[in-house]
């Protein structure tokens, strides 16, 4: 084939299946740390949010803080009240972005992971490497929420949305429930490993996948009760990235350090490398578009953003080379 | 044992504490020999015995006491500064500060433009030299978007408070624009957050009527001062509880300096003003009472390569000029700021940093850098972060500083578990003065401990800008296989590497200023180091290697903490062991107590050593003090069978201070001096015993 040809052909491949198309009803954005040309500096040449236009280009999105690892909107709010998670703390805007402020005191720092509450949208929750937080007020302000942890590192929870108050947390040494919207926490029946990424699927809430340190992937049926290992090919993985298919549950994504992507089409009995095309096999962030059945999002460690739209069997390049990702999050367009 | 302080007592008869009765004083034997150093004058007519006790009456107490002591002749010091009256110290240290402000205000020239930075206009501003010249380069300054995160912060900060009679409007609304754009991070850091906060505040009071919308992080100047006050206060408690986190860096120092200055300066909320300006007398002691002729003695949180193999590259060289007059003037940011502070250290603090009439120990309890992960079952909570003790002992002598941490991983990629500097006559900037050993080590689990980054890529990013992080001849850093116990001026290492290690053995550093290295058929390494003799021990035999063996440094892959490394960084060379059990003992010696180094190397040939490395790493030796030493890896040392009392380590204690852990106070001793630090009441207190000596 000759290059112009290629390139031709490259290019209508990576167009995004939904040109054309109705306008999506989610907006990606990405959490990032621009890691790759950083030289003799212990900070990123760039890093926070950043948004991707349906023409495949990407424009940074809110304040350039260092070290944003996250980014939720309040349901209900219609896309007013957004929270990020970033080195320095919390940061909230109450008018879609326009301003915005930091909600969180000294005593906070290194927030990973939020969620707000499944039923509840007053509620949210953070995770920082310094212990969980809680919000009654839609992330105006903040509590430490730490009762019943006897390790407060976490960097990772999910929440329940048929239950309110119900919260799961992957910490240090495994998996906490909580019950009471963070007041209390209990063990589950989880790993004793650090947690690095919970995923609920959306198509049956039941279903949970938990990815850990050293511990491979863990999957849980029961709402997060009980977990047991699944992928033996990984059981010893660093593994970061974790993903369920919202428009088939029976989809899931794995992702990791030298592990690259691995994929089960049978609600984890079976699973497969699908890291072919990939330039690099480390893997921090996988994502299902809710807008694009099947489409597939992962962040590699600084050689870029791609997408597959057949499981990971081919993979396109999706921007943001360099990068170091932390989440990719698609938010509900507010039209 | 016969102590000196107690001949103090009865011979001068004060009726004041004229010396605090510590287990750390030394004998009256060494201190004898010491006296008997030719360096000092032993002759002195009356005439000028009567002019000394005008200016000088210390120095005629010490004479009497020597006379009393029978020593006399006698061996007395010429008057050093340590016998200066306040006003004369108080004097000189003006003549600096007016040194310091001179220099920095001349670097801002209307014929050079693109001289100066925002440190240099803020000194401008205040002392009204230059004035259109330093707003015409402020401009320039403040004209790209700031990228500098807390270290464009402070600067700012200084331009703000003490250029602010000076500024321009337009440069206002510059500066004001400047924090509203742009977000600062906070960083990761003590000193990054003692730089923020007090930044952020000082910022907040120039405008005290600003709305969030004024601010990058979207809170009132009233909100951002509250959270910065709360923050700067709990550090405060923190470190005058339980010790500082990041502490006694002969580069980060200047890291606190600067901020407390700043506050010293020019906060207008008296007791908060009150309180930095007390810590500034608290870490400037920290510094004070193990300092060997400005050089920073013993263990340190932190060092980069180039501090590491040539200490007089550090910051507090530079600030050890402003202070105290050691070594010679070279500029250096906190020495302007703490100039343009006003902030004046009080003549006591000359006087511990000069007083080395007699050695001592002096031993501080210190903390770890928060653990956030792998925190350890040795790990205790203050509120929610968690930290680990770290016990310093440092062996403090005129002619040299040998101090110790416990060993392990106490801080982050830069740890200095232990070293001895010596005084010396080279130039500062080129003096290799320091003997230590360090097990190279790098992983994941280190960085986890104490960063919020990832498994797979934290060493990585860490080597970005620390290059020598992951190289097999770094010389700073912590090691969890290393434990080392130190008593007097005896220390002993034991290392036990697992085979994994990413760097199996251990590196002893042997400056380019050692002489008459020795590799004695005993199995002991003797060298020298200025006026100190060294005898080093290792257990297993190990291989000459020079420093930088890899090339990382002089090929000035490190960047900045590499640059220059043909000056300060060649010569020396590093013994090198890759035995898996191993360790070391090291027995140093003032050269003034031996006759000569042969007699320095036949009396160490004759000290009782056992060690073993059958099973764990084991030592015991009979150090020339006398003291049976034992320490077995894994297990508390103890001398003379006596296991070191690690439960109730104090925060400071030396001859001239005592506090135990918790003590939120800190008094200052000085003969009949006392000088209170009271955290609890924000209190200084100052007093002299009626009865001065």
């Amino acid at each position: 084939m000759n290059a112009p040809l290629a390139l031709l052909l490259a290019l209508i491949v990576s167009l995004p299946a939904t040109a054309g198309a109705a306008a999506p009803a989610h907006q990606l954005y990405a959490a990032v740390a621009m890691t790759k040309a950083q030289k003799n500096s212990s900070t990123p040449t760039d890093s926070g949010l950043y948004t991707r236009a349906p023409d495949g280009q990407w424009t940074h999105f809110g304040p350039r803080a260092l070290g944003v690892t996250s980014i939720v909107v309040q349901p209900g709010s219609v896309g007013r009240v957004i929270l990020i998670g970033c080195s320095d703390g919390v940061v909230r805007s109450a008018d879609g972005g326009k301003t915005w402020r930091k909600t969180t005191g000294w005593e906070v720092a290194d927030v990973r992971a939020l969620a707000f509450d499944g039923q509840n949208s007053s509620d949210a929750y953070a995770a920082t490497c310094w212990g969980p937080l809680r919000s009654t007020d839609g992330g105006a302000t903040w509590a430490l929420a730490q009762t019943g942890l006897p390790k407060l590192y976490c960097q990772t929870l999910v929440t329940d949305p048929r239950q309110p108050g119900r919260v799961l947390l992957g910490t240090e040494d495994g998996i906490y429930l909580s019950t009471d919207a963070a007041k209390t926490w209990s063990r589950t029946a989880s790993p004793a490993a650090c947690i690095l990424r919970l995923a609920r699927s959306a198509a049956d809430p039941q279903v949970l996948v938990a990815a850990t340190l050293a511990r491979g992937a863990w999957l849980s049926c029961d709402n997060g009760d009980s977990w047991s290992a699944t992928d033996s090919a990984s059981a010893a993985a660093n593994l970061y990235a974790a993903a369920i298919d919202p428009a088939n549950g029976a989809h899931l994504a794995l992702g990791g350090w030298a592990v690259g992507v691995r994929i089960s089409a049978d609600g984890g009995k079976t699973w497969t490398d699908r890291s072919a095309g990939l330039p690099v096999k480390n893997i921090f962030v996988l994502s299902f578009d809710p807008d694009v059945h099947g489409r597939l999002w992962a962040s590699t460690f600084e050689e870029g953003t791609f997408f597959s739209d057949d499981l990971g069997a081919t993979w396109h390049d999706g921007g943001l080379y360099g990068a170091y990702g932390f989440d990719l999050t698609f938010l509900p367009v507010t039209r | 044992m016969h102590r000196l302080g107690a001949t103090l007592r009865t011979t001068v008869g004060s009726g004041g504490n004229v010396r605090v009765k510590c287990e750390n004083e030394i004998s009256q034997k060494s201190w004898l020999k010491y006296r008997k150093n030719p360096a000092y004058v032993y002759i002195l007519p009356p005439l000028l015995l009567m002019t000394l006790k005008l200016v000088c009456p210390r120095l005629i107490m010490v004479m009497a006491i020597g006379a009393l002591a029978g020593q006399i002749g006698a061996a007395t010091p010429v008057c050093s500064p340590t016998d200066l009256p306040d006003a004369e110290i108080a004097r000189r240290f003006e003549a600096r500060r007016e040194a310091v402000l001179a220099r920095a205000t001349a670097v801002i020239d209307p014929a050079h433009p693109t001289r100066g930075g925002f440190i240099e206009v803020a000194a401008c501003l205040q002392q009204g030299a230059h004035r259109e010249a330093a707003l015409a380069r402020l401009a320039q300054l403040n004209a790209p978007m700031p990228d500098l995160n807390m270290f464009w912060m402070f600067p700012m900060a200084a331009v703000m408070v003490a250029g602010h009679d000076g500024l321009d409007q337009a440069s206002w609304d510059r500066i004001q624009e400047l924090w509203r754009v742009y977000w600062p991070s906070r960083g990761d850091t003590e000193n990054h957050w003692c730089l923020y906060y007090s930044s952020l505040y000082l910022a907040a009071q120039t405008m005290p009527g600003a709305g969030p919308e004024k601010w990058f992080n979207g809170k009132s100047s009233a909100e951002n001062m509250a959270e910065a006050k709360s923050y700067l206060e709990h550090w405060m408690w923190v470190t005058t509880t339980h010790g500082q986190g990041e502490y006694d860096s002969p580069n980060y120092i200047q890291e606190y300096l600067i901020p407390m200055s700043l506050l010293t300066g020019w906060a207008k909320d008296d007791a908060f003003r009150q309180k930095a300006r007390m810590m500034l007398d608290y870490l400037i002691y920290d510094y004070a009472v193990e300092n060997v002729d400005g050089y920073y003695g013993g263990a340190h949180s932190r060092v980069y390569p180039k501090q590491i193999i040539a200490p007089g590259n550090t910051p507090i060289a530079a600030i050890g000029w402003l202070l105290f007059g050691f070594g010679e003037q070279i500029p250096d940011p906190a020495n302007t700021l703490i100039a343009l502070s006003g902030y004046r250290p009080p003549p006591i603090l000359e006087r511990v940093a000069r007083d080395r009439s007699r050695p001592y120990v002096e031993r501080e309890l210190k903390r770890t850098r928060w653990r956030l992960r792998n925190a350890g079952p040795d790990s205790f909570a203050i509120g929610d972060k968690r930290t680990v003790p770290v016990y310093k002992y440092s062996y403090v002598d005129a002619d040299f500083v040998l101090g110790s941490t416990q060993g392990g991983l106490l801080q982050p990629i830069q740890q200095q578990t232990w070293s001895l500097t010596w005084r010396t006559d080279t130039r500062v900037q080129d003096a290799a003065n320091t003997f230590f050993g360090v097990q190279p080590y790098s992983s994941p689990l280190e960085g986890t401990m104490f960063f919020g980054g990832d498994w797979d890529t934290v060493t990585d990013l860490i080597a970005r800008s620390k290059a020598d992080y992951d190289s097999e001849d770094k010389l700073p850093g912590g090691s969890p296989y290393e434990q080392v116990f130190q008593h007097g001026t005896a220390l002993i290492a034991l290392y036990d590497m697992p085979a994994h290690n990413r760097f199996p053995h251990i590196t002893t550093f042997f400056s380019r200023d050692l002489v008459n290295t020795i590799e004695d058929s005993s199995g002991w390494i003797f060298t020298q180091g200025g006026a100190v003799y060294i005898a080093y021990r290792p257990f297993a035999p190990g291989t000459w290697k020079p420093n930088d063996w890899t090339g990382l440094l002089r090929r000035g892959t490190g960047g900045f903490i590499g640059a220059g490394f043909a000056q300060w960084g060649a010569g020396s060379r590093c013994y090198v062991s890759d035995a898996p059990r191993n360790g070391y003992v090291v027995q140093v010696a003032p050269a003034r107590d031996f006759a000569s180094f042969a007699a320095f190397q036949a009396a160490v040939r004759a000290l009782p050593l056992k060690i073993s490395t059958a099973a764990a790493p084991e030592a015991t030796f009979t150090a020339l003090d006398g003291s049976v030493l034992h320490a077995r890896y894994g297990d508390t040392p103890s001398v003379k069978t006596k296991p070191v009392d690690y439960a109730h380590w104090p925060l400071f204690d030396s001859p001239f201070a005592h506090e135990i852990r918790g003590s939120e106070r800190l008094e200052i001793r000085h003969g009949a001096q006392r000088y209170r630090l009271d955290f609890k009441r924000t209190l200084i207190q100052e007093t002299v015993s009626s009865a001065q000596p």
